[in-house]
């Protein structure tokens, strides 16, 4: 009835089915793509005008700019490199020491950038949650165990000076900052809040003690694209095999 | 039941298909003995009131409310018999809920003339209290009954299931969610109680069944698959006795078609799951024979067929 849709049949026999006064007989699917092409309805948008008025206001603002279209990917992606690296940078400068690793988790990359200007409310679609940069001092044991769970699923974004390859959803030939993960050994690793209190199902971290300012993730992505910008830069990250599959 | 009448019976069933592939249309006046139901179903909108923007991405231009509404506007138009679900995630994706907290996306949800929508992870992101406080604009109810709400903002604002009259149908839903811990920050499910989805599915379902429903479907923000043993509706549906239909969620999964399992019964469990973001909108027209034989056995048998063209 509606162009572009998809229109499948599925015939359903309830055969004599104790219990039931009725028995369905048949079952036709249709699948209906919201298109632009629909005509809105004026009610709707009558309601929403006041919240977009407001919203737009503060969220078209324009603070930098994407050279390509970056999408969530895995084992590694641009827009993750951008996000983790964000998480580890950001996390330096606001807690003044040192980082060994920033991380992201796949599923907390919420949208896309797309190439051309990067507005306050892509990033606020990107990053909608109100997660905080939190630092924690963790054993080379416990990073080790965090990887793996990386690995397992996948691949999650990791900052720059993380190198590790996914093997039988295990985390190997990993390496921090140029060295081999060495078990024994202390890290300072940047998360989000949501991640360093076991999100994502991330128990190993859960217990950690976490060093947190009430920094928001989103805002040190806002802060990161203005700084980049203030530098004469668009962002402009890129796979650089951070994290890949091994055989 | 004999091997014939069963044969009999799919051979029926795909002549039926036939004939209802040659007019999709379901047509207002119904034959007498024949009951439709129209479902029509979102899942994990996360607060994607306006469309994608035009800006080139791979949604651009998809997906809104007010779009939306003018289609199930069309449909209503089109047959009196609609029910229409949401399996959660309403919150959470667009400035609107950060800004607003999920009052317009409630407030759009009434003005389409939902009837049910079950919680998903993400309508605990603004904390409990927010989601029961924006359900003053909800002439819908939230229906879970995995959840135990007691000592929370939530108590008495849910139900576990839901019984609606459509015309001489009766038709159960009730409502399942995901596990909250390792998923949701404690500080926002708070007192929040999880229990076993498939005792709870199951319980819920014969209740609404021994109450005399036609049909009972499941709102599930579970998820569609996974790839380790983690409850799914996949599971759900095979360790089940009396639910038809589940409305799924929270992977976000765009179905090519609905998916079908056979019960603990031997029954054909439906799974359907429409993506996200409002992008589509999900429609299954089912029409009830009035035949009403007992004794018989209740395994269900589903044919799908796929139309080829317009």
């Amino acid at each position: 009835m509606r162009r572009n849709t998809t229109p499948l049949l599925i015939v359903v026999l309830f055969v004599f089915s104790c219990s039931t006064p009725h028995q369905s007989s048949s079952l036709i699917y249709n699948d209906y793509r919201i298109e632009k092409q629909l005509k809105p309805d004026s009610t709707l948008v009558m309601m929403l005008q006041p919240y977009s008025l407001t919203m737009n206001a503060s969220m078209n603002k324009v603070i930098g700019f994407s050279s390509n279209n970056l999408n969530a990917k895995q084992p590694e992606s641009g827009l993750g490199n951008f996000m983790a690296d964000c998480m580890r940078l950001m996390g330096e400068k606001k807690f003044g020491r040192k980082v060994d690793a920033g991380f992201m988790n796949q599923g907390g990359i919420r949208s896309y950038i797309p190439k051309g200007n990067i507005t306050v409310g892509k990033i606020f679609e990107l990053m909608p949650f109100d997660n905080l940069v939190v630092l924690q001092e963790v054993r080379g044991s416990v990073l080790q165990q965090f990887l793996d769970k990386i690995a397992a699923d996948g691949g999650w974004p990791v900052s720059a000076g993380v190198i590790m390859g996914i093997k039988e959803k295990k985390a190997v030939q990993v390496l921090i900052n140029g060295k081999p993960l060495d078990e024994k050994a202390t890290y300072i690793i940047a998360n989000s809040d949501y991640v360093a209190n076991g999100g994502s199902d991330c128990e190993m971290l859960r217990k950690i003690p976490k060093i947190d300012k009430g920094y928001l993730f989103r805002d040190a992505l806002i802060e990161y694209v203005i700084d980049l910008t203030k530098q004469g830069q668009p962002v402009d990250s890129k796979i650089e095999n951070r994290v890949t599959n091994v055989n | 039941m004999s091997i014939n009448r069963r044969k009999f019976i799919k051979e029926t069933a795909f002549a039926g298909g036939a004939l209802a592939t040659a007019s999709l249309l379901p047509v207002k006046a119904e034959a007498a003995g024949t009951r439709h139901i129209t479902i029509l179903h979102t899942n994990d909108v996360h607060s994607r009131l306006d469309p994608f923007p035009m800006d080139g991405s791979r949604n651009q231009g998809l997906g809104g409310v007010a779009a939306r509404a003018a289609l199930i506007k069309e449909i209503r138009n089109e047959t009196d018999q609609v029910l229409l679900l949401d399996a959660g995630d309403i919150f959470q994706g667009t400035p609107y809920f950060n800004l607003y907290k999920g009052e317009p996306e409630i407030k759009a949800m009434t003005m389409m003339g939902y009837d049910a929508s079950t919680m998903g992870n993400h309508d605990f992101d603004a904390g409990l209290e927010n989601f029961a406080l924006q359900l003053r604009h909800a002439s819908f109810p939230i229906i879970i009954c995995n959840y135990e709400f007691g000592g929370t903002a939530m108590e008495n604002k849910f139900q576990p299931y839901k019984i609606f009259q459509k015309g001489n149908l009766t038709i159960g839903v009730l409502g399942i969610g995901i596990e909250l811990r390792g998923l949701v920050p404690e500080n926002l499910y708070g007192n929040t109680i999880y229990r076993n989805p498939i005792e709870a599915a199951n319980q819920s379902a014969e209740i609404l069944r021994k109450k005399g429903c036609d049909m009972v479907i499941c709102l599930s923000h579970l998820g569609d698959k996974y790839e380790d043993d983690k409850i799914s509706d996949e599971i759900l549906a095979k360790e089940t006795f009396d639910i038809d239909l589940i409305i799924g969620g929270h992977t976000h999964r765009f179905f090519e078609e609905p998916r079908k399992y056979k019960n603990r019964k031997g029954s054909d469990v439906v799974v359907n799951q429409v993506g996200w973001a409002g992008i589509q909108l999900g429609r299954l027209d089912y029409t009830f024979s009035g035949f009403n034989r007992k004794s018989f056995s209740n395994a269900h048998t589903v044919v799908i067929g796929k139309k080829t063209r317009e």
